[in-house]
């Protein structure tokens, strides 16, 4: 063993002793690495690094402890106070990110003490935060439309632009423009300066001038990147609102799409159950509905599912995946003695003719009772008048605010209809050939809520009376027509209430492959529901296709929609008035008798004036913005402005806040290029001051003021082009709030002013799109310079989120809490995004590059003009 | 403000020499009234290491208001490795209605320089400062002028009394708020940076003035400590209490006969501090109702407190503190919700704003207190009041944040039934606040 060439196997302790000897020999060494020791963090053991803080171990060993102003490259700075810990002896709690750990520390992240200082603080914080996350009215849409982002561009007057974002999350801006019963509106915060927003006749118009374009020959745009084929082959049945708006997004992700409709023109409820004095056939919903064709869609119609073919059918004819929405089309029976008289008619039969203004047989004259509270009931009534009724009465069992279709009451009442509340039909009178002569009604008290929130009927015995009438319109709800479950369709079932048993969020039925969504799933609703659920059911059906495991993805798709979180924000103050443009209507005595649309539409003017009204109570750092997240972990926000949640509290301004009190409310300031200042959402947290300071050099902000007043600013709130800003950005990207961001913009040239440019190169590293290089002079003039302002290395390594990474980033924070016993309300997070459709993708920044000397360098003939691209800028908020 | 005697049988420290010389005239004078002896008497002959025993073993506490062992902060000092040490001598009087270190900086700025040049020579501090209020130009004179004269006579400076060592003391006028008395706060303002207050620890001691180690003492600390080296730590002990021996200088002001500045033992009652302010004013107003202890942020005590021992431990026991040694006699004319809202208002204005619990939870204190003197309160208030008022002060990043809803805190324990009318009912007993709840009358047939 000792004589050989080979390298012994030495004592270890030998071998460690001529390594330290050489060393030391070499040069005065320093501790290679720092003495480590074990600290217990939430009953954990872990090991620390002397000169780490308690922040440091809890950040490597995955314990979250909530930041605002910690700057990850600088050391602790604890303005906010929330990270705090408790240590164990004592008394007070420090803040973990200036605080050193020490051997044998025992910490505390999440105790209850904790969580109500953390929770304190975040209250202040909102009670002075004159901002928003996202708006009510986008909470207040089913589908959850970007309404500030579409108004903004109708301000542009860039009307493409905003039914672009409108069909993000619908496709159809001119229908729903005049359909759509707008929940969004009731919500608008609008309504505390005046009015609320004519939203629905802002999309209405938007929609309108795609559609005119459209008969110009140019194409509607489409709100996506059209992905490649993928050579799957869906079959939607029903081509209502659902089923297109399934369609829509099917064949945007790149889906063969053939829809399926049984009767012979596509639409659904929209041709055949919403009269076209609302929606005008042939201008609006056909020519709106061609999107789907041009995007490839195959229309089959006079196809129904059980008459003509089945699942079986379809699936062997090699469709991959089927999306049953045929709707609602069975209506209700009162379940009283004589119904079935001569006379009683089916509301939705009678629609299917009198929507397109056909005259429905033996109609004129009659008195005419319609019994329910919905759209299809208002429909009636109102067509009903068209149709030459004698008389027109409509019964309903609740008050007229619980109607479904309370908005459209006072038109019916306008045109003439008389309107009965709190009474519900028992029994109905007939003659002795069987023949309707009236029908008995018993008046109704209201009791407790129920749950929808509306008081109960109950009927009050000895009132009964009856209505003299010839004709009984039934619009009393309808349920979805399952007949064919039966035939060719093995292992799809029904629900016990009549409804088709598919999943609420992967939309999955108990056969693979088949779907089911719109109103054959949750029964007869709004159109703007029906068009919510076929979207949601197109991001599920692209996720099966691709071969995901739906529920796996389960939450993601949960979190596919938006829901916006509302900060405790304070109450709206200061804006001037301005009256809300109304649509200007026929007068009730001539559109009573014409199926004309009787609204007329907005003049651009109008249309743009309308749209500026709109607050913008929205957030362009939503999803980047940890205040929010800390918000939703500590409760300081509230999941919905719901009444019935909030309590005896507004359901507008929210004041659940403990710690109202006076608040200020600064002015934004959008004068440089690059960076844009919201100074009511900043949290003087300090982060940008201490980065512009220690990091960059140029320090532009600082705590200005005191007390209460404090506010990190620029010095006397200057414009930022007044400091020595070099617009790096780094204070938008250390921002933890939405108060400095960088400046969506977009920009067609650039152009260099040489008298003042100091060839710092910084434009050329920062350029996330190498649309800047350096000339051949670049490198002299920069070594020349003793020492580079700023920290050129730092600034081109700043990581360029984007919408994905923040969401993905959430959602790990999620996971990583539920790992940690902390309860999260996943259904209180961001959406993630579906798959295929995601917005910008650039995912990091590109390093900073010398190379390629020979670009065109600020060099020679006088102002260098360079072709730019878009910038990235933050996007809108993932909206669908 | 006026000088009070003093308990008789005594020792008198802090203002023996305050009115025996012209603090802008020669040194001489100064000389003649003892100044400067101890300190050549002690260099070089006692160790550094011996001065700090002897300041330990007379068991000085810093008299800023903390009440922390001097000593201790000399040591930890003097462990720490480096190159340069600091020694701060803090005159910045938080309190705007203190004049307690002024009267020092004012009348004896010798004794100042002393102890500072001593506790520099026990930790081996080569630098010092002495940062007192910016618009305190007379102290600023006075203080300027005794370093001068100090320097010229070789006291202090480069190789100072010829011992082989360096003092270079600079004296500095801080502008700024309340919370530049605190000691992280005044370092970084003598720093030239961002007036705001830094996470404790680690302590100015490891890392202070420019992370060097530094010693930050009051005035009437340092002031005090020339006088234990001259005459033994054994005198000091001797004087007041047991645990926190030694004299202090408090301010007695109100509702007294004869307000002033009296050189006190620690360990004293309240009701004997009074008495030398000639006890509680009587008259149309009233008797006492309350005394507020240690400045705006201090806390109140009822009349029935008033034999509460005036010792750093019994005061904050009691919900008081020593702070600025500040004592204001209230009487029954002052309604304790308004003027609790008064001090949190002065508090909520000085905040530096660095903090969230300090910028906006003080402020929603003070609103609190504010709707409650206007009689808008809401019935939760009086609950919200405590709970902000406990997060502040356990959520708090500087002691002077930490202390700031102490007027609400102190108010309501002892003022319940006050605090009490005035947030569910909208009464004033005392009839100061003008609470406008309308009260439904009867309609009389």
């Amino acid at each position: 063993m000792t004589d050989t060439l080979l390298p012994q196997v030495a004592d270890t302790s030998a071998g460690d002793a001529v390594v330290e000897r050489l060393l030391e020999t070499q040069a005065p060494q320093r501790r290679l690495t720092a003495p480590t020791f074990t600290v217990e963090v939430d009953g954990r053991q872990f090991t620390g690094r002397d000169g780490q803080t308690i922040l440091d171990i809890c950040r490597d060993n995955g314990i979250d402890v909530p930041t605002l102003c910690y700057e990850p490259k600088l050391p602790g700075f604890g303005a906010c106070r929330m990270c705090v810990v408790e240590v164990e002896g004592e008394d007070f709690p420090p803040i973990s990110c200036s605080r050193a750990a020490e051997p044998d520390m025992v910490v505390q992240t999440q105790t209850t003490r904790l969580r109500e200082i953390r929770k304190t603080n975040l209250e202040l914080i909102f009670s002075d935060h004159n901002a928003y996350c996202l708006p009510p009215c986008q909470n207040k849409c089913p589908s959850h439309i970007d309404i500030p982002g579409f108004l903004k561009a109708n301000t542009e007057g860039n009307f493409a632009e905003s039914a672009r974002i409108f069909k993000r999350t619908i496709p159809f801006p001119s229908v729903l423009g005049r359909v759509c019963p707008a929940p969004c509106e009731e919500h608008c915060r609008r309504d505390e300066v005046e009015e609320a927003i004519a939203i629905r006749d802002s999309h209405r118009y938007a929609g309108d001038q795609v559609l005119k374009a459209q008969a110009a020959g140019i194409k509607a745009p489409v709100p996506f990147e059209i992905q490649p084929k993928s050579g799957k082959r869906v079959s939607v049945i029903g081509s209502g609102p659902a089923g297109m708006s399934a369609a829509y997004y099917l064949l945007i992700a790149g889906h063969d799409v053939t829809i399926f409709e049984k009767d012979p023109a596509a639409g659904g409820m929209l041709r055949y159950g919403i009269p076209q004095y609302r929606l005008p056939k042939v201008e609006v919903l056909e020519a709106e509905y061609q999107c789907v064709t041009d995007l490839g869609g195959v229309m089959v119609t006079n196809a129904e599912l059980g008459r003509d073919f089945t699942l079986d059918d379809l699936q062997n004819q090699g469709f991959d995946a089927v999306c049953v929405a045929i709707g609602c089309y069975e209506t209700n029976t009162l379940g009283v003695p004589g119904e079935d008289a001569d006379g009683v008619l089916d509301g939705l039969e009678y629609l299917r003719i009198a929507t397109l203004g056909l005259p429905y047989p033996g109609h004129a004259g009659k008195r005419v009772v319609v019994i329910g509270g919905g759209f299809t009931s208002m429909d009636s009534t109102r067509t009903s008048i068209r149709q030459g009724a004698a008389e027109v009465t409509l019964v309903y069992r609740r008050d007229m605010k619980d109607m479904p279709a309370s908005n459209e009451v006072h038109e019916a009442i306008e045109e003439g209809a008389r309107a009965i509340f709190q009474a519900a039909p028992t029994r109905v009178v007939t003659d002795s050939k069987n023949k309707v002569t009236g029908v008995e009604f018993q008046r109704m008290k209201l009791g407790a809520a129920d749950d929808s929130g509306r008081r109960r009927p109950e009927p009050v015995a000895g009132t009964e009376f009856i209505i003299d009438c010839d004709r009984v319109l039934l619009a009393i709800g309808q349920g979805p027509k399952l007949d064919w479950l039966d035939r060719g369709s093995d292992g799809v079932s029904a629900t016990k209430n009549r409804r088709l048993a598919a999943d609420a969020v992967t939309f999955t039925t108990g056969r693979p492959g088949v779907f089911g969504t719109g109103d054959v799933r949750i029964g007869a609703a709004t159109v703007v529901q029906a068009n919510a659920e076929g979207r949601r059911a197109a991001y599920a059906i692209d996720a099966y296709l691709q071969g995901q495991d739906l529920d796996a993805i389960k939450t993601r798709q949960t979190l596919a929609e938006p829901q916006p979180e509302f900060l405790n924000i304070v109450p709206y103050t200061g804006e001037l008035k301005e009256p809300r443009y109304r649509l200007k209507a026929m007068a009730a005595e001539v559109r009573n008798q014409s199926y004309v649309e009787y609204e007329i539409p907005y003049t651009q003017t109008e249309a743009m004036a309308e749209s500026k009204r709109c607050l913008q109570c929205t957030c362009e750092a939503i999803g980047y913005c940890d205040l929010r997240r800390q918000g939703i972990e500590y409760g300081t926000t509230l999941k919905t402005l719901e009444p019935q949640y909030g309590g005896a509290f507004s359901h507008r301004s929210v004041t659940e806040n403990r710690f109202t009190g006076t608040n200020h409310d600064y002015i934004r300031d959008d004068s440089h290029a690059f960076i844009l200042r919201e100074p009511s959402r900043c949290i003087d947290c300090g982060r940008c001051a201490n980065v512009c300071k220690e990091v960059v050099g140029a320090a532009c902000y600082d705590f200005m003021r005191t007390g209460f007043d404090t506010l990190v600013t620029t010095p006397l709130d200057m414009s930022l082009n007044t400091t020595p800003c070099v617009s790096c950005g780094r204070c938008a990207e250390t921002c933890p709030t939405g108060a400095l961001m960088p400046k969506p913009r977009v920009l067609e040239k650039y152009e260099v002013d040489e008298s003042r440019c100091i060839l710092c190169g910084i434009c050329v590293d920062a350029c996330p799109y190498d649309a800047l290089r350096c000339g051949p002079d670049f490198e002299l003039s920069h070594d020349s310079r003793a020492e580079p302002m700023i920290d050129l290395l730092a600034i081109s390594s700043i990581d360029r989120d984007t919408e994905i990474s923040w969401v993905r980033k959430e959602r790990d924070w999620a996971e990583r809490a539920r790992d940690q016993g902390r309860l999260i309300d996943t259904g209180r997070m961001l959406p993630m995004l579906p798959p295929g459709v995601a917005g910008n993708g650039h995912a990091s920044g590109n390093g900073h590059s010398h190379a390629g000397g020979n670009g065109h360098g600020p060099a020679g003939n006088g102002h260098a003009m360079l072709d730019i691209a878009d910038g990235p800028g933050r996007s809108q908020p993932p909206a669908g | 403000m006026n000088i009070l005697p003093g308990p008789k049988g005594m020792p008198t420290i802090l203002l023996a020499r305050a009115v025996k010389y012209d603090a802008e005239a020669s040194l001489a004078a100064a000389e003649k009234a003892g100044a400067w002896a101890t300190w050549k008497k002690t260099v070089p002959q006692v160790s550094p290491s011996a001065v700090t025993r002897l300041i330990a073993d007379a068991g000085l506490r810093g008299r800023g208001g903390a009440g922390f062992p001097a000593a201790e902060k000399w040591r930890s000092a003097a462990a720490v490795d480096a190159d340069v040490r600091y020694v701060v001598a803090n005159g910045f009087e938080a309190d705007p209605g203190a004049q307690v270190d002024r009267m020092i900086t004012e009348r004896d700025p010798h004794a100042i320089l002393e102890g500072l040049a001593l506790a520099a020579y026990a930790v081996g501090a080569s630098r010092g400062y002495i940062a007192v209020r910016a618009n305190q130009t007379t102290s600023l004179r006075r203080l300027n002028a005794a370093l001068r004269a100090a320097e010229e006579a070789g006291y202090l400076g480069t190789d100072a009394l010829g011992a082989g060592f360096d003092i270079h003391v600079e004296i500095v006028g801080v502008p700024g708020g309340l919370v530049v008395g605190e000691e992280t706060t005044l370092m970084r303002a003598i720093e030239n940076k961002r007036a705001q207050p830094d996470q404790r620890p680690p302590y100015p001691s490891a890392k202070g003035l420019w992370g060097r180690p530094t010693v930050v003492n009051n005035v009437e600390t340092l002031a005090l400590v020339p006088w234990i080296v001259a005459n033994g730590s054994a005198a000091f002990a001797g004087i007041g209490d047991d645990t926190q021996p030694g004299t202090t200088l408090i301010q007695i002001t109100g509702a007294v006969e004869k307000p002033g500045i009296a050189e006190v033992p620690l360990g004293m009652s309240i009701r004997r501090l009074l008495d030398l302010a000639g006890g509680a004013r009587s008259g149309k107003a009233g008797k006492l109702k309350a005394v507020l202890v240690g400045g705006p942020a201090g806390g109140f005590l009822p009349a029935s407190e008033l034999d509460t021992l005036y010792t750093p431990a019994a005061l904050a026991e009691k919900g008081a503190i020593w702070g600025s040694g500040s004592i204001v006699v209230v009487d029954e004319s002052t309604c304790i919700v308004d003027m609790a809202t008064l001090l949190l208002r002065y508090l909520s204005d000085e905040s530096c704003g660095k903090t969230i619990p300090c910028r906006i939870g003080v402020r929603r204190l003070y609103e609190l207190g504010q709707r409650a003197t206007t009689g808008l309160s809401k019935p939760s208030d009086a609950a919200l009041a405590e709970t902000l008022a406990a997060d502040v002060r356990d959520g708090a990043l500087c002691g002077l944040e930490r202390l700031a809803p102490n007027p609400f805190l102190s108010g309501m324990r002892y003022f319940a039934t006050e605090f009490d009318e005035h947030f569910t009912r909208g009464n004033c007993p005392a009839g100061v606040c003008n609470p406008v709840r309308v009260v439904a009358q009867p309609v009389s047939a």
